[in-house]
This record gives C-alpha cells, structure tokens and sequence, in this order.
C-alpha cells in the first residue's frame, strides 16, 4: 500500500488521533439524518489525542497496586453510593461500601441526605451491616448499645457514669461529604475534594442535568462479581472496538466501527454509539431487514412483541425510531413526541469517574456500577440497573430488589433481563475472565491502544494515575 | 388443642403499605399488607428479641428498626446480620372481611 507510507521526515498522515473510519459516515452524519433532531448534547465532539504510550499492567495485577487505589483514588473521588429513590423517607438508610470503608447513607431531613461512617464510636462495631437497608429512629449498636440519632448526633452512652471522658458533643458520627445530582447520591470521602459540578466540568454536568435522570425509576436492578480487576472490567465497556469480535450478532445493527469518543476534563468521558445501521464491517453483506431483525434492546420488556417490517424504501433506522417512540410511550405512560431518534435508538455510554456509567437513552437505558472486589483485586462487583421513565400519573414505583448472580450464573438467569442483553454481557464477562489470565501470563508488560477507539481507555487510565500520584 | 385460624383484624384496619400488631395467646404476630397481599409473621426480631413492627418494609422484606436485620416476609428467613434464626411465619386469609392467621399448636 504504497499511499500509506510515509517518508522519514515528511509528514504525509494526519495527526496522531485524527484518522476515523474510513469509508463510513460519521456519527454525527447519521444523527444529522434523523427525522426529530437531537439536542445539542448530542450533536457536539470533545475527542483529544493524549498520547500513544502502552499502559502498565501492573495496575490490574499487582494486589499492592489494588491497595494503594484504596488509600489514594477511591479517598478521594466522587462515587455513586445509592439513588436518592433507595431512601425515599427521613430515617432510611442504604449501606454503601467501597473495599474497607463503608458508609450508612441516610435521609435525616426531607431534603437532606448525609453519610455516616459505619463504625460505633465505642469498640468499633459497623452500625448497620453491609449491603443492607432500612429505617431508623436512632442508629443502636448491636455490641454495647450506644446510640446516635439519624442525623449523626450522639444520642445515649449505656452506663454513662463509666465514661466521664465522652463529651457526647464530640461524639458525632464521622461523615463523607455527600453530594445529590440527577437522582444519585454521590459521596466522597475527602473533606478538600472539589465539588461534584467541579469534578464533573461545566460542560459534562449541564450533559447530565440535561436527561433528567431524576424522573426515572430502577426497574430491574442485577449485580454479580466479574472474574477480572475492576479497571479491566470498566475498559472492556469503554468502546465498541470489540463488538465485532465479541458480539458479532450486535454488528448487524450497530455503527460499531464509526462510533464517536469523547472526553471531558479528568472524570468524564463518553461514547455514541449508532444503532438501526450496519456496521462499517459489513457493509454489503446485510440488508437493511436485517438491521431492523437484529435490534437488540435493553428494555425489551417495555416493548411487547414487535412486528419488524420495512416498506416503502425507509430505512430501519427511521422505521425503529418511529416503532419505539410510540411503544416505549404506551408501555412505560410517557410523552416521547420530543425526544430524538438518537435518544431513542443510540446508545449513550457515560463514564463518572471512578464508578459510574450512565447510559441516557431510551432503548439502553443502564446505569453501570463497578467497584474493586475489597479481597481480591482480581475481581470487580458489578452492577447493573435498569431505569425507566417514571410513569405520567406521577406515582413512582419503589425501585427494583437487586438480584444478585451467582459467579457461576448466566446474566441472563435474572428474572426480567432482556436475554440478548443478558447473552451480551456473558460475551464480556467470558473476555475478561481470560483478559487477566492473559495479562497476567503475558510477556508483554503493557497494553496498546489504539488513539481514537480506545481513547476513554487511555483517559480513565490516566486519571486513575493522577489519583495515584505517577505521571502518565 | 387443635390448628386452628383466628380472627385478628378487619382486613380495613391493614390497608396496602401497612402493617399493625397483634396478640394471639402469648404470640405477638406482625400483620403485613404489601405488594398487594398479606402476610403475618412474628413480630419479635430473632437477634435481640426487638419488636419489628416499626421497621421499613418491602415488597419482599421487613427491616428491623433496632439493628437493621432484615427478614424475608414470605419464609421469615433471616437474610442479612445480625440476625441468622429465622422468625415464624403464619398462613393468613380473609374471610368475611376478616384477616384470620392459622396457630398451629405444638406439643411441648
Ligand atoms: S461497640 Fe458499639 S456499643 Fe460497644
Ligand atoms: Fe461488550
């Protein structure tokens, strides 16, 4: 390929990062075509190239690296510990633990939400165990019962007169500091953090405000430990690189190849990825029956049997739009006459880091949790929730029971999983498995990525540095 | 003395989202109207013998307010610490308006 190469010297390619796949359109040429527009959300890039050095894999292997994300990044980040629909009424509590630390996340106020440490100021005892929730009048301990009230006060000493030396006033529940946005409770364990609008940037925060994510409700909740390091995990949903190989039967109906990647500030970064057209890869070989059979949708339960026909020379992009706008608006009580196709159809993968994916569409409409596994750093607690708009009569459900798999269980075994989504994530967690075996046995000590695809890849990498303290 | 159902409540007095109270002989037993049916389990926590009757309740669970155990509403098994013995479980219908619970007499 003669045209390809390049003379010592002369600078005949385009700059590192700014090559995309050639002979496809890009995304925004694809949402450009769409009947109801998308918002400008949507309709804006932010890529930046950052280098093409190969990343170190002693991060996801070494548990004394594992350990020292516990002391550094995950003291100091932002993380998503429970919607604010897990601790509807004043009193309730949803216990939200990230390796060692654990936190009792309780609404004291109407509008007020706060994060206790989950540790008796006496001998220690965790307050409330791990993973649960409730109400509460007052926080006992199980051990000697002393008390605090919801809001943290330090409410009783059993046998005062043993403990001249307890100014119950200094004896307030330690907090993280507690931050509300969208519908999440985020919490952060470092008093001199930035604030969650700082930390998210201007331009990544009005993005989340714009989807109001607040209305909607977690109608099907899974979680199940993955067989890889968390950073791994996060990686492997980061692009649609692998789609290809990985889920080939998501090809037919995914722009997998022509995706758009975007970053924002040191904690955000996203994805677009198309559907209702075919992939780069095959183009030629489908038909455009064939995007329209192979649609796979996270929320297929809100849709009911669908009758996929195309006639009259539109294209399944167009003809999905329009079959979903009307069904998601009868099955789920709600007015989508406004929301784009792109909203709709596409699938939206945000990153907040270091925990956090939200996906904002309407057919892919996730919520991604990871956390490091607090014994083995070569295991990561996912999970995933579903959320649905909350229906037009304004009464919201309770949110979703989290089902929780077993290691050894199939994604699709939860009651109420889309099966092709289930199958999807299987797919991933099958590469991951081998992902850390291969890195571990591998005698190649980093991991090369390619500028555009995998630039989230390389932009969470460097963050996780920063937190760290090693420069990348 | 045989099993036997009695008759507790009005089935107005527990309407959806509710639970209430109620003796039976020496058993305390927590009436629970949730996820459109009802339940009736003892309402003594199996960890520190604390009343469950004002604690948060599912579709699915009760949460002890004293300690935050919580027990499934359909089986009483304990499904998180502190507590790990389960509480009863009694079969509950309507009859007439009425909420009967079935007490099975065991021989001591
Ligand atoms: S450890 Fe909590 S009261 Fe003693
Ligand atoms: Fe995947």
């Amino acid at each position: 390929m003669a045209g390809e190469t390049i003379e010592a010297g002369k600078n005949t390619t385009p700059p590192k990062g700014e090559t995309r796949c050639p002979g496809a359109p890009t995304t925004q040429e694809i949402i450009a075509r769409d009947k109801v527009p998308a918002p400008a959300w949507v309709r804006s890039e932010s890529y930046e190239f950052m280098g093409d050095q190969d990343i170190p894999t002693d991060r996801y292997i070494d548990p004394a690296y594992a350990r020292k994300e516990f002391d550094t990044l995950w003291k100091k980040t932002w993380q998503f510990a429970c919607r604010e629909e897990h601790i509807p009424e004043v009193g309730d509590y949803y216990v939200y633990d990230i390796g060692p630390y654990s936190f009792i996340i309780t609404r004291v106020a109407q509008n007020e939400i706060r994060a206790h440490y989950n540790a008796c100021l006496h001998r220690g005892t965790k307050l409330r165990a791990s993973g649960t929730v409730g109400n509460a009048e007052e926080f006992r301990c199980s051990f000697h019962g002393w008390c605090w009230n919801v809001d943290g006060s330090h409410k009783s000493t059993t046998c005062h007169w043993d403990f001249p030396h307890v100014d119950p006033k200094k004896f307030t529940l330690p907090q993280a500091r507690v931050e509300r946005l969208a519908g999440f409770v985020f919490i952060n364990m470092d008093q001199a953090a930035p604030s969650l609008a700082e930390y998210l940037g201007p331009e990544a925060l009005a993005h989340i405000q714009a989807w109001k994510l607040e209305d909607r409700y977690v109608y099907l909740h899974v979680s199940k430990r993955l067989p890889a390091n968390w950073k791994l995990v996060i990686e492997a949903f980061m692009e649609a690189y692998h789609v290809i190989e990985t889920h080939p039967q998501v090809a037919v109906s995914n722009g997998d190849a022509n995706s758009q990647y975007d970053v924002y500030g040191d904690h955000v970064d996203r994805f677009i990825s198309t559907l209702g057209v075919l992939s780069p890869h095959l183009y030629g070989k489908h038909t455009e029956q064939d995007i329209l059979n192979q649609f796979t949708l996270g929320d297929s339960g809100a849709l009911g049997s669908v009758q996929r026909t195309l006639s009259g020379g539109a294209t399944a992009r167009e003809v999905m739009a329009q079959m979903f706008r009307g069904m998601f608006e009868k099955a789920t009580n709600t007015d989508l006459s406004k929301v784009s196709d792109s909203e709709l159809l596409d699938c939206f993968s945000y990153t907040v880091f270091p925990n956090t994916f939200l996906f904002p569409g309407i057919s892919l409409p996730m919520v991604y949790r990871f956390r490091p596994d607090r014994f083995d750093h070569r295991k990561c607690l996912y999970e995933v929730l579903f959320l649905r708009p909350v229906p037009l009569d304004g009464q919201r459900p309770a949110p979703a029971e989290p089902i929780e798999l077993r290691d050894d269980q199939s994604f699709t075994e939860a009651a109420g999983m889309d099966q092709g989504f289930g199958v999807i994530l299987d797919q991933d967690t099958d590469n991951l498995r081998l992902q850390q075996e291969g890195i571990e046995a591998s005698a190649k000590r980093g991991l090369t990525l390619g500028n555009y695809q995998e630039i989230r890849v390389r932009h969470f990498e460097r963050t996780v540095d920063q937190y760290l303290g090693q420069k990348s | 003395m045989a099993d036997s159902f009695h008759r507790v409540l009005s089935a107005a007095e527990v309407p959806p989202g509710t639970k209430k109270a109620v003796q039976v002989g020496d058993r305390c037993i927590l009436i629970c109207n949730s996820n459109q049916r009802l339940y009736a389990i003892s309402n003594i926590c199996t960890h520190a013998e604390k009343p469950l009757e004002r604690g948060r309740m599912s579709a699915t669970w009760i949460a002890c307010p004293t300690h935050g155990a919580r027990f499934d509403l359909a089986t009483g098994k304990a499904l998180n610490p502190p507590a790990v013995k389960p509480i009863a479980t009694y079969e509950v219908r309507v009859v007439d308006e009425w909420i009967e619970v079935l007490i099975k007499e065991v021989a001591t």
